[in-house]
């Protein structure tokens, strides 16, 4: 049977390292595309340094647990675009491509002669996404950023704590995760522009930039009611409102109560559920699951003022009750009550116990030549006609350096050994690596 | 307006019918804002998401919710009853009309109504139709009611979130606030109907996206995954930085004027590194002892790294307000940040000079107010807010009549029969 999918016929040139660009196009890749990574092992990030590699293998270019979770789905080109040969492949590449993405500073790819009048000349409907922190225009535009800078300097970290504390902030890069989202979004949108008009274009997309509107009523509070976040109770925590403090929207859909995280059985560190009441009937459906106890049916907390008043009090009872039950049980209750709750879930809980993620696949083994067969992350998306999904595992760097270079561009087995030899592949004074010299021959 | 500013955007002459509360109403002005005609569809009495302050100068009312104004960018709106046989028939002629429904109903809510993708698409084989819900079409949790606070919990966000013991003892697991698990669903979302509209510009071929919030939440944790597949690890929370399988050196900095910066230092601490430290402390004329010439040695700096972070780069930090230091350490190739409240961000000169602030008018109250606009510039086809949202039923006389050919006495038996 052939698989149709919806990028079939899509050829990437992905010059995107470290997180936000690749995983950008590991979605572009899973999609259908072609997605061409072009690497070196001297100035790599994204492999190395790895925090991910399994205990007992070596810690190298090839290892990275995270690296192959964030790369499926493409080939490697291992080439010196800093070399004139180089650079010739890499046009010759660009010429017979869609799109080109990369997430580097704001000059990188000019100075290197790929600048997008460049790109232009050498593929005129080019769409080419840059992906840099502030973006390639404004006074800024050469500022560093991962991550947790992009979150800081957007407003995203200052919305996550608790109030008279300091930011308790995201505690993963959500800007890489996010700025990836951004970039493989611009670039479908480029390609349907493009196949709809027959035009390219550049997408200046930034990653700090792509944060701001994220705190979209936030900033409009600030600009139509003039008033801003750094106010008494804000961050409420996980709560919608923090009691004792002036009552105001405080941007987290209806202010309601309960709204809280609340320790379950047996109390070890992830062992938490949520439960949000968004009105008095749900509110009534939890009292009556925890089996009516005086304290609940007191009427003072039948309305939603009442509960926002006396939120402590409410809090510390529910938690009195979801601390006899285990998280799962808790929320299977509750949903069946028709009361809000989830469990908090880790990452192992999430790939072993959560029964629709298993049930939505959203974790199924690929093969991959060091590290074995492995878990990776799926698509949260089912396209009836095209599904995405993972087909290759991460590349080796430069694993497919042959096939592109002799296969699609069409050099010689004695040109690619030259190149071998001359530094255009791969570093002369670097060992090669077995497979490299498996594809010698 | 300059050409630029009028030139279509990537997306101009695509129709998307938006059925969608909180869950769907970002992917939807993300849809119009990149210049897609996106058509609100609400019940009479207006989608609930009216109802989510703040509110224009705390006036609750259907037409003044901030956060609908923000989620509701570029779309025309108008008022349709599902619930009835007249409702449905008007929108089964929308969506013979439409390229896109993106719907956020419970699952099998409008198959229930006979308004199933195989339904609509019979008489629409180019329509492409997203169901962007909590849970996703199958599944055990299938029916699950959600929030945003629950699907950051089960997703995963605040299992990595929160405090480390000394600056918060015993702290909960931190939901970050702004609604993002709809952030997460809505940016997944666009992309799934982006991937069916290429694949439609080639085989004109419609098809069903089944997307879950859950799901796109799940994926949006960065290396936690990867942590425990590859190493069988669980993450401590941290204040302001990387969860991790064991505590690392902080990050976040009190700056002077009792604000933030986050300085990413540890794991960068080179001789470089140290002796740019050391002319950043030197300009600002900060004592330190980075000159002395052990720290040429990278094992001496290792040992030193507790002294120079929480010393000297802390130190450093709180004796300037947060801007100062953002810009000084930028200038000098620091990868630091000042840690900004929102309202912040309205006063900094980048996103000035990219013009990223959009006047938005509101022509009803004869004012205009400021909103952020877009994550990246189309140099070829602009992302751009075309109009604020939509009043309620503001479209329907525009839509129902003047699209779809309606005289205005059949409008208002239509209305008088609650279908509008």
């Amino acid at each position: 049977m052939s698989r149709r999918r919806a990028l079939d016929g899509v050829r990437v040139v992905d010059f995107s390292w470290v997180r936000a660009g690749p995983w950008a196009t590991r979605w572009l890749g899973a999609l259908g595309a072609e997605v061409i990574k072009i690497e070196w092992p001297e100035n790599e990030r994204g492999r190395l340094p790895s925090t991910t590699t399994p205990q007992g293998l070596e810690v190298n270019l090839n290892t990275s647990g995270n690296f192959n979770d964030t790369n499926v789905n493409k080939k490697s080109l291992c080439l010196n675009v800093r070399s004139a040969m180089g650079l010739k492949i890499a046009k010759r590449l660009i010429a017979i491509s869609d799109i080109v993405i990369e997430n580097f500073s704001s000059r990188v790819l000019q100075a290197w002669g790929l600048g997008y009048a460049e790109l232009c000349q050498i593929k005129p409907d080019i769409v080419y996404v840059s992906m840099s922190g502030y973006g390639h225009s404004g006074r800024n535009h050469g500022y560093m950023t991962f991550g947790p800078i992009a979150q800081a300097v957007s407003g995203l970290t200052f919305i996550s704590g608790l109030p008279d504390k300091p930011p308790a902030g995201w505690g993963w890069s959500y800007m890489d995760d996010t700025g990836g989202m951004y970039g493989a979004m611009c670039a479908l949108i480029g390609l349907y522009h493009r196949n709809m008009t027959g035009n390219g274009q550049h997408i200046d997309q930034a990653q700090m930039i792509s944060g701001v509107p994220l705190n979209g009523p936030a900033l409009l509070d600030y600009t139509v009611n003039g008033r801003g976040t750094r106010r008494a109770g804000y961050p409420p925590g996980n709560r919608a409102h923090w009691p004792g403090t002036p009552l105001v929207s405080n941007h987290r859909g209806l202010t309601s109560a309960p709204h809280n995280a609340y320790r379950t059985h047996p109390g070890d560190y992830n062992d938490w559920c949520v439960i949000v009441c968004q009105n008095d009937a749900e509110w009534q459906r939890l009292v009556d699951l925890m089996g009516a106890p005086s304290w609940a049916t007191a009427p003072r907390l039948a309305t939603l003022g009442g509960r926002l008043q006396f939120q402590e009090e409410l809090d510390k009872h529910i938690e009195a009750w979801s601390m006899t039950l285990g998280k799962y049980q808790l929320s299977e209750l509750c949903q069946a009550a028709g009361v809000r709750a989830l469990p908090l879930q880790s990452a192992e809980d999430r790939v072993e116990k959560d029964p629709q993620l298993r049930h939505r696949e959203m974790y199924t083994p690929i093969d991959h030549p060091v590290l074995g067969s492995r878990k990776v992350q799926n698509a949260p998306f089912k396209l009836s006609r095209t599904p995405a999904n993972n087909h290759l595992p991460s590349p080796l760097i430069g694993q497919h350096t042959r096939e592109l270079v002799e296969g699609l561009l069409g050099y010689t087995v004695e040109e690619l050994r030259t190149g071998f030899a001359d530094g255009t592949f791969w570093p002369s004074n670097r060992p090669r690596l077995p497979y490299l010299d498996e594809m010698l021959k | 307006m300059t050409g630029a500013q009028t030139q279509p955007g990537p997306l101009a002459g695509l129709r998307v019918l938006e059925l969608a509360d909180e869950k769907g109403q970002f992917c939807g002005k993300l849809l119009g804002d990149l210049g897609a005609d996106v058509v609100k569809i609400e019940p009479p009495g207006g989608e609930a998401t009216r109802r989510v302050g703040p509110f224009l100068e705390d006036v609750p009312h259907q037409d003044r919710s901030l956060s609908f104004w923000h989620y509701n960018t570029s779309k025309r709106g108008v008022t349709l009853n599902l619930r009835v046989g007249d409702g449905r028939q008007l929108f089964r002629r929308l969506a013979e009309t439409a390229d896109v429904i993106l719907e956020t109903f419970p699952p099998n809510h409008l198959a229930s109504l006979d308004l199933s993708y195989q339904a609509l698409s019979a008489q629409n084989p180019r329509l492409i139709m997203c169901s962007l819900t909590p849970f996703g079409q199958t599944g055990p949790w299938r029916d699950y009611q959600s929030s945003d606070l629950l699907h950051m919990a089960a997703g995963g966000q605040m299992a990595s979130c929160g405090y480390d013991e000394v600056d918060v003892a015993g702290a909960p697991p931190i939901a970050p606030g702004g609604g993002n698990a709809w952030h997460m669903g809505g940016h997944f979302g666009c992309i799934a109907i982006m991937a069916a509209l290429v694949h439609r510009t080639v085989t004109g071929e419609g098809q069903y996206i089944d997307a879950s919030i859950h799901d796109a939440c799940a994926l949006t944790t960065e290396a936690a995954i990867a942590n425990y597949i590859y190493r069988g690890e669980t993450l401590v929370r941290q204040t302001g930085r990387h969860h991790a399988p064991a505590p690392t050196p902080r990050t976040q900095f009190r700056s002077k004027d009792g604000s933030y910066v986050t300085a990413l230092v540890a794991g960068r601490l080179t001789p470089k590194y140290v002796k740019d430290l050391a002319a950043l402390f030197d300009s600002h004329r900060m004592p330190h002892d980075l000159h002395d010439p052990k720290y040429a040695d990278p094992a001496t700096i290792a040992a030193s790294t507790s002294h120079i972070i929480n010393h000297l780069v802390a130190g450093f930090i709180a004796t300037l307000p947060a801007e100062e230091v953002y810009h000084a350490a930028q200038a000098r190739g620091f990868t630091w940040g000042a840690v900004r409240a929102p309202e912040q961000l309205l006063e900094d000169a980048h996103l000035g000079d990219r013009g990223f602030w959009k006047q938005v008018e509101h022509p009803e109250l004869g004012r205009s107010f400021t909103y952020p606009g877009e994550a990246a510039i189309y140099n070829g086809s602009p992302w751009r807010i075309s109009r604020r949202a939509p009043l309620l039923g503001e479209h329907n006389v525009e839509i129902f009549c003047g699209e779809l050919g309606l005289s205005r006495a059949e409008l208002s038996v239509l209305a008088e029969g609650s279908a509008v």
